[in-house]
């Protein structure tokens, strides 16, 4: 395989960064789940970086380099949004591990009580119904700023805000008083530890959002937004419907399954 | 881009799903199965929030490359989280 560059010099292409990643891999799955394959990982490591050397790593590194600059993939995406979305990324990483940490501990139990028994399913239903509420108010508000309606923009992010907020009153003025006096609390035990940090991380992470809803909501009554000039509601509003996607999945979780 | 119908269509059709997930959980029959269409329920719906209200199907397609990248990282640790455990367990 050849690419031929703007100034005419002619580069290989290699395959070694791909065995190299697939050692890697392989070799972080042995650690975890057979240690013979963490070995053949290890061999597959020390292939990859014998071809590297072979091949002249220093010279394919300046090439690659270059290369990389030249074709940067998210060219097309403005430096707020990417930020945002790599944050979102970071944040995806944070939440499905817990999530996967939880569905460990949970499925290792011998014993874990019935999720009718501990939580209240009408209580979790009408939250989801809000949080859903809430991110409809939040698109509808972006909507109406892109049409130049600054009145829509801040119904729809007053109703967001309200929304969000009315969530965690019943979660934490609510729900959470009611468990711990049903003796469901973060120290009794697996089922309320795992219950009470992810949901309350997801609270912080809800008044994270207010605060930045806030934000937009001061914003829009100084004139801070007009039709083309609108990123944060955008950008904020990509962070609050993060915040919704991740409800959609420990709702069932805690409160169903 | 959407426009107004769409956004409340999607929010009616979210709505549903939500009571069908309720709704499913009361069902009879084997748990683990009620469970699977449950999470399949809110994985449809979460992929719904971000096609239409994060408008990732309006964007152009190499911006999937962010959160795809992160669910395989996730999907990758569920596997070796399953993998890892004992029969016994």
């Amino acid at each position: 395989m050849t690419e031929d560059y703007e100034h005419g010099e002619e580069c290989k292409s290699s395959y070694a960064p791909i065995l190299l990643a697939a050692g890697v891999a392989l070799f972080l799955l042995g650690i975890v789940v057979f240690l013979p394959l963490a070995v053949a990982g290890a061999v597959v490591i020390g292939a990859a970086l014998y071809k590297f050397f072979k091949d002249g790593a220093e010279e394919k590194f300046a090439e690659l380099k270059e290369s990389l600059e030249e074709k940067w993939p998210l060219e097309f995406l403005n430096k707020e949004k990417l930020g945002v979305w790599v944050f979102l990324v970071s944040e995806i990483l944070i939440f499905g591990s817990l999530i996967v940490a939880y569905a460990y501990v949970r499925l290792s139990s011998s014993a874990w009580p019935v999720a009718t028994q501990t939580h209240d399913v009408i209580l979790g239903m009408a939250n989801t119904i809000i949080l859903l509420t809430s991110s409809l108010a939040m698109v509808l508000a972006l909507y109406s700023i892109r049409a130049g309606n600054a009145k829509g923009l801040k119904i729809g992010l007053l109703s967001a805000f309200a929304l969000g907020a009315t969530f965690l009153i019943i979660k934490l003025g609510v729900e959470w008083p009611m468990y711990y006096r049903n003796g469901f609390t973060i120290s009794s035990g697996l089922p309320g530890s795992t219950y009470f940090v992810l949901t309350g991380l997801h609270a912080v992470h809800v008044g994270a959002g207010l605060a930045a809803v806030g934000y937009l909501i001061f914003r829009s009554f100084t004139g801070g937004f007009t039709s083309t000039k609108h990123s944060a509601v955008e950008n904020i509003g990509l962070y609050w419907h993060f915040v919704d996607i991740v409800w959609m999945f420990l709702f069932p979780l805690f409160y169903l399954i | 881009m959407p426009g107004i119908k769409m956004y409340v269509g999607i929010w009616l059709g979210l709505v549903v799903a939500t009571v069908a997930e309720v709704v499913t959980r009361s069902l009879a029959g084997a748990a683990s199965l009620l469970a699977l269409i449950i999470l399949l329920i809110s994985s449809g719906k979460a992929i719904t929030i971000a096609m239409y209200y994060q408008h990732l199907r309006y964007e152009d397609k190499r911006l999937a490359i962010l959160p795809i990248a992160a669910v395989i990282g996730v999907i990758t640790l569920a596997v070796a989280a399953i993998l890892s455990m004992s029969p016994g367990m």
